[in-house]
């Protein structure tokens, strides 16, 4: 039987939600994607909670919040802890995607769902893979093979394919089959009919204009801002679209030769770009081929200038520029303070470059009409001054106070609980004080009365009745040939190279830009001041889809293409999603699914299915006829058993004559080539009404019946062929075989 | 007729060894086959044809520096793998794309890529041939960059059914090692490889599966490298007390490749002591500037430490190292250290400054990799008394020379602990000097001693290795066709699809399901003139066929007659019959028939037809049936006779069958003859007996 497989929706179906979904494969759980959006509600994640310490393998798709932005938080405070793989820039991207998100929270409120360390650390535990690298699993997952495929959209992007068994559970959201600037598209040719596809609504119902009069509008719209002496914000990820935006400018601005600043500003622009520039691999063809035949990476930006500080953009020269300031939601950032500061002036721009999140800012202001004016919230990080101070340091003394108490009480216990072990065996010198395992519900009863008087480091064992100083016997062995010796003691140590390198800091996080580290390690004390004022959007307000995800239409056709068993939608309106679903069901396949959250839809193939092993007699017997690239050959055999009896094994039918079966015609017969076909060989043809084909003078062909069934899951074709007797009805039908391969 | 056809076929060739010529997997080193340089391994199984690496060997110019092409027909190779942009890895590649009938796929790092560009262009401006010598010029290389593909480390591609993906080789920037796998059967290339890590490459990997042949290099045969930090201190020694006395350093060393690690390990120590910081180092090869940018790009592809590094500062953006375009640039007033290609000293600026400084003995000159027989520096590791100088004088040779070997390959101990972990069944040595090789050769199969069915080969350039590879092929039974696991005994019929090297078996419904295959079904219809009554038809075809059913149209209502179970005959109107039916090839055969006997009849229609005699008994068919056998199988065999069982003794030369005629079972000594028997029997039944009615 079939693999069995299962998907349950942990959040976005039937709605924009962020993405995060279960997959079991055989009892192996995947969680393809874990994300959360720009407001941090923990009521989306509360279905991830339920299931977090049953999964075996997280899969990242794509470096954005709405894709792996709940990571931190599940790791840190939902038990998530299983390996997690997603591809480098994914990786890259994703941990600057997270600081940038949190250091934009954490100035304007006192974020607490997560720290930085729990990004950290969440992230060091990704394995990196590349693109169409076949990672098996080992331990649970035995048998189970994953692999990232390009799927455009953002950097890094992935389609994941999970293997088992030779079947395939595709997992393919936010695609783009669009070559962009910096990204190739997808290549639906690497994921045939699988059994499983997994895929989303979000665009089913939008349509895209034509690229390059997009692209004409959108730069069109920037330059006569900015001629009118106004000013654009692009509200922009951090890392995801922002790139390909930047590429369009500096193309424009280096064709025309324009004067004015571009700005890219976020909490890590910099380094975003740094590691950019190191991600040519992952990039589409041109910007690779630009790079071996001329050494010109595209990244090394000329006119747009980064920033991580918004008093930069204040002491920037006065005068019209562009901006594009992270968090695309205005929800939280720079993006949220530039808007506030730039939209009383009827010269401005705002350019919404994606369709905000449900909820946010953005979304409000993309309504149409848009509002007329919005509340917002001015929030300020400010350092506690007068009463406040002083009623924070002695809040802060109490906690040291305590501190030192709980440390010196468990240092007892510790103490206790280490010399218990190991008074005979420890090195005398080393004073052993950092022993975790010391059971803390032990109570420092015996002794306790003396213990603080004794300097840090030295404790005395328990088993001695005062304190007293450490003396260790220094007992030697000796042999015929004098004292033992451990040759491994006088080996020149191998000088560990990567000293150097990690003594200048090695930890991840390591390209923080100064800004943002001084603002992390800035301990002064501050409080987050908010006041609500009312803002009058005179602006103008233009959104203009540069999202680089595939629209409906294509969607469809990919779909097709793919021709999944059965499939799965998820994330999407609840409108595109039906809308969807009835259209593959119509079209492409019967088994559609469209599950609601917590809903586990069983989409384990009916597929029946076994091993043989192909015997060298029958082999050896076997014809091929090639058609495209496959090979395809009829044949007769009686089951047996492998030598080691452990397999089936297919042997040639040995006495009696294979039963006769019925003999199939294979081949796809398109009746336009089939005409130009005939013409070629002399018979008159034209195409009579209905879509049949008249042959000469009386002889008609005609296909019938299942013409619905289009795309790859094409039936079985029935044609008709209709005649008097006469010569041509013989040559048109033996011109007719020609087309098909029989068996 | 169709149904036959197959086992007929099958049987022809039933005898021949289960080993056929698909299964020899043969591997012919065209150069670096004992010998170093020119690297090209050629392979091919299954009609897959991989050829690994093109380079040219950096001894001999023109056309005799390229592999030996000539072996092999360059039109039939699918995939070519290049492993690095060493010279003789992929010097030869321009020539082979441009000038070859080679049409396959290319595949090189992303790395390797670009410098192969800057590499060759270089190379091709540098070298002071003829132009009849020029193997190819700018433009060659210029075009080779579109034909050239692109592939990640641990990326899979498949191309014609050959999959592929490599390792990190550790070797040079880009270097990678080649996993192919065809139809089961897997073969890893190493190239040059490096199983030391070093300050920015990772070793190479261990591969996750074992392959079945592993081409291997020899480079160091059985040599050991000393450890990585002794060589690092005393490199960094002598430069050390070199300056510190006033003296000049120079590095010979090729542009790219180990002279960044060099570049590396300067910048590092130089950072660490403050009191060489006036010291300056030159880099003098505008080549490696230009390559810089790409050691600075392809981060990714680089060892965990310089990642680390990167997330601070680029460690390609030296501090301490300038560049030096010309001589002229350069102003020699005190101590400096120099590195310069050429490695070799053969000409260019690093035997200028050779010339310069060999007479002063504060000057040192050090040594940094595999030298090759016949340069300059290979001399002068042996410390001669006095040199030969460019301009033909002899000079004392008084500056200290050091060998300090950084090149990247594998050493012995490196080598054998790959293999052990590895343990691949064949091991070919390439790329290695002859001696070197034997002497891998010997210690290896010692080493490998144990196990018993380690193969080593060193085969000589041309010289072909052929390895029978009996692969197992095993499909997977889908659809329908699987609904059930059959018993043993039990036959399976259907469609056997391959795709690569894949199998599926599958019911003919099914095909649609799960390849991009359709089906057809082609519906015939015929109308004949035909005015005569139906009932003449019907009887008629009785007399021929065992089955005629009688019917009604169920739309006209106009009678029908099933012929065979397959052709539907229908009297549409008084002139007119129709004929339909599905097309099948015993289909077409029964209506042709039908055609012809209503052809018939409309013909003879006035005569009164003879009723036949009663038909004949089954007993009298089955007496006629054995005739024909019996006459049939003297007339293949000759000495046939009949057994008091009823059953036929056969005899040839001697040996003799005997055939059951009830069930066409045969008993005999010889397997030959008893299989010949059995057939020619089988083919008689088929044409005497009449075809079975086969319900549709």
């Amino acid at each position: 039987m079939g693999t069995s497989v299962q998907v349950t929706p942990l959040c976005g179906v039937y709605n924009e939600n962020p993405l995060s979904y279960l997959v079991s494969i055989d009892g192996f759980n995947f969680l393809v994607d874990c994300g959360w959006n720009d407001l941090f509600d923990p009521a989306l994640l509360e279905p991830l909670s339920r299931v977090a310490s049953k999964i075996d393998a997280v899969l990242l798709s794509y470096p954005d919040t709405l894709h792996l932005g709940a990571l931190p938080y599940a790791m840190s405070h939902l038990g998530l802890s299983a390996p997690i793989y997603s591809t480098e820039p994914v990786f890259r991207l994703g941990l600057l995607t997270m600081y940038d998100q949190y250091l934009s929270r954490k100035a304007v409120s006192d974020f607490d769902l997560f720290t930085l360390d729990d990004v950290d650390s969440a992230f060091l535990s990704i394995t990196r893979l590349t693109y169409s690298q076949n990672h098996h699993l080992s331990g649970k997952g035995e048998g189970i093979v994953i692999a990232p495929h390009v799927a455009g959209h953002l950097l890094g992007g992935t389609v994941w394919k999970i293997t088992k068994d030779g079947e395939d559970v595709v997992y393919a959201v936010d695609f783009n089959h669009r070559k962009e600037r910096h990204l190739n598209g997808i290549v639906a040719e690497s994921f045939v009919r699988p059994a499983v596809l997994i895929t989303e609504a979000y665009n089913a119902l939008s349509n895209q204009p034509h690229r390059a009069q997009r692209d004409r509008e959108f730069l069109e719209k920037i330059v006569r801002t900015l001629e009118g002496g106004g000013n654009v914000l692009l509200p922009v990820d951090t890392a995801g679209r922002a790139l390909e935006l930047i590429l369009i400018l500096e193309e424009f601005w280096a064709q025309r030769n324009l004067g004015y600043d571009i700005f890219f500003l976020t909490y890590v622009a910099s380094s975003t770009i740094d590691y950019v520039k190191s991600f040519l691999e992952w990039m589409g063809d041109s910007i690779a081929k630009s790079f071996e035949t001329s050494r010109n990476n595209a990244f090394q930006l000329k006119r747009v200038k980064l920033l991580i500080n918004k008093m930069d953009l204040d002491n920037a020269p006065i005068g019209p520029k562009v901006v594009l300031a992270s968090m695309a939601s205005l929800e939280a950032g720079f993006s949220h303070d530039i808007f506030v500061e730039w939209a009383s002036d009827v010269r401005n721009l705002v350019l919404f470059t994606e369709r905000g999140q449900f909820g946010t800012l953005a979304r409000m202001l993309q309504a149409n009409p848009p509002p007329k004016a919005v509340k917002v919230t001015m929030s300020k990080r400010v350092p506690l001054v007068g009463d406040e101070l002083v009623a924070y340091e002695e809040e802060q003394k109490r906690l040291k106070k305590e501190e030192e108490l709980k440390a010196s009480l468990l240092k007892q216990e510790e103490s206790r609980a280490s010399h218990g072990v190991d008074n005979t065996s420890s090195d005398p010198m080393v004073i052993d004080t950092t022993n975790s395992n010391a059971p803390p519900d032990v109570a420092g009863s015996h002794g306790g009365g003396y213990r603080d008087i004794l300097f840090d480091g030295f404790v005395p064992p328990s088993t001695s009745v005062a304190p007293m100083f450490p003396f260790y016997e220094n007992n030697t062995e000796w042999d015929d040939f004098g004292e033992v010796v451990n040759p491994d003691d006088y080996v020149v140590k191998d000088e560990d190279m990567n000293q150097t390198a990690l003594h200048v800091g090695g930890d991840i996080d390591g390209k923080l830009d100064e800004a943002a580290a001084s603002f992390i390690l800035d301990t002064k004390p501050s409080k987050v001041v908010s006041n609500e004022l009312t803002v009058q959007v005179k602006c103008s307000l233009i959104y203009i889809d540069f999202e680089g995800r595939s629209d409906g239409r294509s969607i469809k056709s990919i779909i097709a293409r793919v021709a999944p068993l059965k499939l799965v939608l998820v994330h999407g309106s609840a409108e595109a999603t039906e809308h969807l679903k009835q259209h593959c069901l119509k079209h492409i396949c019967a088994h559609v699914y469209a599950p609601q959250i917590e809903e586990t839809v069983d989409v384990t193939s009916d597929l029946c299915a076994y091993k043989v092993q192909l015997s060298e007699q029958l082999m050896s017997n076997v014809l091929f006829k090639k058609l495209g690239e496959y090979e395809v050959a009829w044949i007769d055999a009686v089951a047996g058993k492998t030598e080691n009896h452990d397999m089936l094994s297919l042997l040639p039918t040995v006495s009696t004559p294979p039963p006769r079966h019925k003999s199939v015609l294979v081949g796809d017969l398109k009746m336009a080539d089939l005409k130009q076909f005939l013409a070629s060989k002399g018979v008159q043809v034209e195409f009579a009404g209905g879509g049949s084909l008249r042959c000469g003078e009386y002889v008609t062909l005609r296909k019938v019946g299942v013409a619905g069934q289009k795309g790859g899951g094409s039936g079985i074709q029935q044609i008709v062929i209709e005649g008097p007797l006469c010569e041509d009805y013989y040559k048109i039908r033996e011109h007719l075989y020609s087309q098909f391969y029989l068996l | 007729m169709a149904s036959t056809a197959q086992p007929a076929s099958s049987l022809k060739r039933r005898d021949v060894p289960v080993t056929r010529e698909g299964d020899q997997l043969t591997i012919i080193p065209l150069g670096a086959g004992s010998e170093v340089g020119r690297s090209c391994c050629y392979m091919t199984f299954k009609g897959k044809t991989v050829l690994f690496d093109c380079g040219i060997h950096p001894a001999y110019s023109g056309m005799s520096a390229l592999p030996y092409f000539d072996e092999i027909d360059p039109s039939t190779i699918d995939v070519l793998l290049i492993t690095h942009f060493h010279l003789d890895h992929a010097a030869s590649l321009p020539y082979f794309l441009e000038k070859t009938t080679f049409r396959g796929k290319v595949y090189m790092t992303h790395p390797t890529k670009a410098i192969y560009k800057l590499l060759l262009t270089d190379y091709v401006k540098v070298s002071k041939v003829s132009i009849e010598d020029m193997l190819f010029d700018e433009q060659d290389i210029n075009n080779s960059m579109d034909r050239i593909e692109v592939i990640d480390y641990h990326q899979t591609k498949e191309v014609n059914g050959i999959k592929f993906w490599c390792y990190t080789a550790g070797h040079v920037l880009g270097a990678a090692m080649f996993m192919v796998d065809i139809a089961g059967v897997r073969v890893l290339y190493t190239g040059d490889y490096s199983r030391e890590e070093d300050r920015h490459l990772q070793a190479a990997e261990m591969p996750e599966f074992s392959p079945d042949i592993c081409i291997i290099e020899s480079t160091y045969g059985v040599q050991l490298h000393q450890p990585r930090h002794v060589r690092e201190k005393r490199f960094t020694d002598v430069i050390h007390s070199t300056v510190s006395q006033g003296g000049r350093v120079l590095i010979p060393a090729f542009a790219l490749g180990r002279a960044q690690e060099l570049l590396l390990i300067l910048d590092e120590y130089w950072s660490t002591h403050k009191e060489l910081q006036n010291i300056p180092i030159y880099y003098a090869s505008p080549l490696a500037r230009k390559c810089m940018s790409v050691y600075q790009t392809y981060i990714l592809a680089m060892n965990e430490r310089i990642r680390n590094q990167f997330a601070h500062s680029n460690p390609f953006q030296f501090k301490f190292i300038q560049n030096l375009n010309s001589i002229d640039d350069f102003n020699d007033t005190g101590p400096c250290v120099v590195m310069a290609s050429p490695g070799g000293l053969q000409s260019g600026l690093s035997r200028q400054l050779f010339d310069m400084w060999c007479a002063d003995k504060k000057n040192s000159c050090v040594i940094p990799g595999y030298v090759v027989e016949g340069t300059l520096a290979k001399t002068i590791i042996n410390e001669p008394k006095e040199v030969t100088l460019m301009n033909g004088l002899m000079a004392p040779l008084n500056m200290q020379v050091h060998y300090i070997s950084f090149s990247a390959h594998a050493d012995y101990a490196q080598t054998s602990a790959f293999l052990k972990e590895l343990r691949p069944p064949n091991i070919v040595l390439v790329h290695g000097e002859a001696n070197e090789m034997g002497r891998l050769k010997q210690k290896l199969i010692t080493e490998f001693a144990a196990d018993g069915n380690t193969k080593v080969l060193t085969p000589k350039n041309c010289q072909s290795v052929e390895m029978m590879f009996n692969s197992e092929k095993m499909a997977k039974t889908i659809g329908k066709l699987a609904e059930k696991t059959p018993e043993v005994g039990e036959t399976v019929s259907g469609i056997l699809v391959k795709k690569g090297f894949t199998y599926q078996i599958m019911a003919p419904e099914d095909l649609h399901v799960f390849s991009q295959l359709s089906t057809a079904n082609i519906t015939q219809r015929i109308t004949i003139p035909f005015s005569g009554a139906f009932g003449v038809i019907k009887h008629r075809l009785e007399q021929i066929y065992e089955s005629v059913e009688s019917g009604t149209d169920e739309d006209s209502g106009v009678p029908t007659l099933l012929v065979h179970k397959l052709v539907t005959v229908k009297q549409d109107s008084e002139k007119h019959i129709s004929m339909h039916w599905a097309a099948d090839p015993v289909s077409d055969m029964v209506s042709d028939s039908v055609v012809a006997l209503v052809l018939n009849i409309s013909r003879e229609l006035p005569k009164v037809v003879i009723e036949s005699e009663a038909s004949k008994t089954e007993e009298e068919n089955e007496k006629r049936a054995e005739k024909v056998v019996y006459a049939l199988l003297v007339s293949m065999f000759g000495d046939v006779k009949r057994d008091e069982n009823g059953k036929l003794v056969i005899s040839v030369d001697g040996n003799v069958a005997k055939l059951d005629k009830q069930n066409g079972d045969v008993e005999s000594e010889h397997e030959g003859l008893k299989e010949k028997v059995r057939t020619a029997f089988r083919r008689i039944q088929t044409a005497v007996k009449p075809i079975p009615p086969f319900a549709s």
